[in-house]
């Protein structure tokens, strides 16, 4: 019985905090826009009992799916979100192996600092960090200032306010969410193992792609699904650097809610949103899964 | 110590004797016109201050089974990682066949492969994978690497075990697979770092033999490091003992055990009594040696450079000790004590035995008929005997 109440605590969290709102978002996504407060209909009146019921669930109604799907705007919204991110996704993971690897192989003592290091960033808030970048990218900014000195450049880079900021702006963020579980996975590789590659015939170079590289895949997966998740429905990031030729269904949903107040449309975007991440969401968990088991 | 050594006594003294018969008659390292297959030429290694392996002149030759023994820290993992190439000497030349492979990478020394302690079996490959692994390093053909982990796979035992994974086998059997990974590149020199330190004892000793067996039908050289001189003693043709990174004996497991150089290989290498004493007559290839407890004159055969009045030690297996409760007539050696312990183990007794100067002495007789002499019991005064030849006596 104690266990039972220690168990229920989670679980009523999850349920108050997260499947009640969500149970709410839904319905709204099968509401009707009005000029009311709420800003929809119908609004549940138990006050006329059972007849007020039925005519509660004879105003709902999947219009707002049928709209999303048939303006090309959202799916294109939707598509671009997930392109961005899996570009986004890539490019993290380009420029944290080699910072996971440095740190797998640096000496013991070291680690833990370097570990440190790494999610020192959440000292400081998202969103300040984010901000940031614009002093850095902007056409009189840190960077150009930089580069026009060294003389590399003759004219200012047009990067703030593009999809390549908002890209900049994702791998910076996620960065550690990358690196941990890489570097979780390439410190677990026992040295050794280099050793007998190369004892038995491979060079440095293919003793990575043979030994080390497919030994860090649950890493790999791991960091992909922590970074591409959150990605794809980034908003800060694409608002503040990304300009009007980036399409992310984050700043589609946020315009829809505060600028159209078409509080159906938007939770029926958030509901489909959702769905689409409910795919890799479940991969991930099959694939941290397996490795458990593996593991064992 | 008292327990390592009592294990120790039991098996050296069987097992040098029934080294196999492929053995016998086998010592290149006499050969002088021989080239050894490797040799180390003044190899020296620092770690920042400290010296693992200081200055060492090492031969081993083709077909050897070479065991490089010594307690941890000794050096000798070193000297195998730095002939594996996995470590560079600080000073000195390593030459494998006549080349110097000093400055090469793991990688490019061809004919030389390791077995590693912690067998470091890749995780995600299976048995097949693993074993064929050096193999297609050297870009053969498929089917002939397919002949040639099957042919290994089957040396080993291993064939139900073919596509499982490391983490699916027991420790024995990955140890196989670690075996079958190196024979399968068919190396000209074999490494063995502590192969059969995670395997139970009883295991070990079937895994000895095995060894022993794939060595011999190979032809393979094989140089192994081990700490254990039970191991040491029933596999190698010859035991190089270390101690803090310098040789301190290289011979045969026989010669190490009953002519042993130095009370640090007498100790190592199963039990021994030491008898502390003052050289007081040399003759002919005799000597007298005065008991430094009581200035009791045993005789011993004497060594060379032995000098009058040098401090030596008499070194006594305890299995060349006798014990009776009468004083020996026929045995120019005896020393009286008090039996202060016994240890039964079936086929042989030990007696513990304490001099009137308070150092204990050990004899240890075979059970092999029914006593004809009284039994001797615990607090028994006794007499502790021996021929002038069973002991052998050290300088340092």
């Amino acid at each position: 019985m104690r266990r039972w109440y220690l168990i229920s605590i989670p679980y009523i969290w999850l349920v108050v905090f997260f499947l009640v709102p969500f149970l709410i978002v839904l319905k709204i996504s099968f509401s009707q826009t009005a000029m009311a407060i709420p800003p929809y209909i119908p609004v549940l009146d138990l006050s006329r009992g059972i007849d007020g019921l039925k005519d509660f669930f004879s105003h709902l109604s999947f219009d707002n799916y049928r709209f999303i799907f048939s303006d090309s705007l959202y799916i294109n919204a939707y598509i671009s979100s997930v392109k961005i991110a899996a570009i986004a996704t890539f490019l993290t993971l380009l420029v944290a192996y080699p910072v996971a690897y440095g740190m797998a192989r640096a000496p013991k003592e070291w680690q833990p600092t370097l570990v440190m290091l790494v999610i020192l960033p959440f000292w400081t808030s998202f969103l300040i960090r984010v901000y940031a970048w614009i002093g850095i990218l902007k056409k009189e900014g840190l960077l150009n200032l930089l580069l026009m000195n060294l003389g590399l450049i003759s004219e200012p880079l047009t990067i703030m306010n593009t999809t390549t900021a908002v890209y900049i702006g994702i791998v910076y963020s996620y960065l550690p969410f990358m690196i941990l579980p890489l570097y979780a996975s390439l410190e677990k590789i026992n040295p050794s193992l280099l050793e007998a590659a190369a004892d038995l015939g491979s060079p440095p170079i293919r003793s990575f792609w043979q030994v080390t590289f497919p030994l860090s895949l649950p890493g790999i997966i791991a960091g992909c699904f922590l970074v591409f998740i959150p990605a794809v429905g980034e908003f800060v990031i694409p608002d503040l650097l990304g300009g009007s030729e980036t399409l992310m269904i984050g700043k589609t949903l946020w315009t829809e809610f505060f600028s159209n107040r078409d509080w159906p449309v938007s939770s029926a975007v958030a509901v489909i949103l959702l769905l689409v991440l409910v795919i890799p969401i479940v991969l991930f968990q099959r694939s941290q899964q397996t490795q458990r088991e593996a593991g064992a | 110590m008292l327990d390592a050594a009592g294990n120790g006594t039991q098996a050296p003294g069987v097992r040098a004797v029934s080294t196999p018969a492929p053995q016998s008659g086998f010592a290149p390292w006499k050969d002088k016109t021989k080239p050894p297959i490797v040799r180390f030429e003044n190899v020296s290694k620092r770690f920042g201050n400290y010296t693992a392996v200081d200055n060492i002149t090492l031969d081993i030759y083709e077909r050897e089974f070479f065991a490089l023994l010594g307690p941890s820290g000794c050096g000798k993992t070193t000297l195998l990682r730095m002939l594996a190439g996995f470590e560079k000497p600080t000073e000195g030349r390593i030459i494998v066949n006549g080349k110097d492979t000093t400055g090469m990478a793991p990688y490019e020394r061809k004919g030389v492969n390791m077995m590693f302690q912690s067998y470091a079996l890749f995780p995600h490959m299976t048995v097949e994978r693993n074993i064929g692994f050096g193999l297609r390093q050297e870009g053969m053909a498929k089917d002939e690497i397919a002949a040639r982990v099957a042919e290994a796979i089957a040396m080993v035992d291993l064939g139900r075990f073919a596509t499982r994974k490391p983490h699916q086998l027991s420790g024995g059997q990955q140890q196989r697979v670690a075996l079958a990974r190196a024979i399968a590149k068919k190396p000209r020199i074999m490494l063995l770092d502590e192969p059969l330190g995670a395997l139970d004892k009883k295991l070990r000793n079937h895994a000895q033999f095995e060894l022993m067996r794939i060595q011999e039908s190979t032809g393979t050289t094989f140089v192994i490091v081990t700490h254990d001189q039970e191991e040491a003693m029933t596999v190698a043709s010859r035991i190089a003992v270390m101690d803090h990174g310098k040789l301190v004996q290289v011979s045969t497991p026989g010669e190490i055990y009953e002519t042993p150089q130095s009370r640090y290989v007498a100790e190592f290498i199963g039990e021994v009594n030491l008898l502390e004493g003052k050289v007081v007559n040399i003759e002919g290839g005799a000597a007298d040696i005065a008991f430094a407890a009581d200035g009791t004159i045993f005789k011993t055969r004497s060594i060379d450079g032995l000098a009058k009045d040098q401090q030596v030690w008499l070194a006594l297996r305890p299995e060349k000790v006798r014990v009776s409760l009468d004083k020996p007539t026929d045995c120019p050696n005896s020393v009286a004590g008090k039996v202060v312990d016994i240890g039964y183990l079936g086929s042989i007794t030990h007696y513990h035995v304490q001099l009137p100067s308070g150092q204990k002495m050990t004899a240890l007789r075979a059970n092999a008929a029914h006593a004809v002499e009284r039994t001797v019991n615990w607090d028994d005064d006794v007499w502790l005997s021996w021929p002038s030849e069973a002991g052998i006596v050290l300088t340092r």
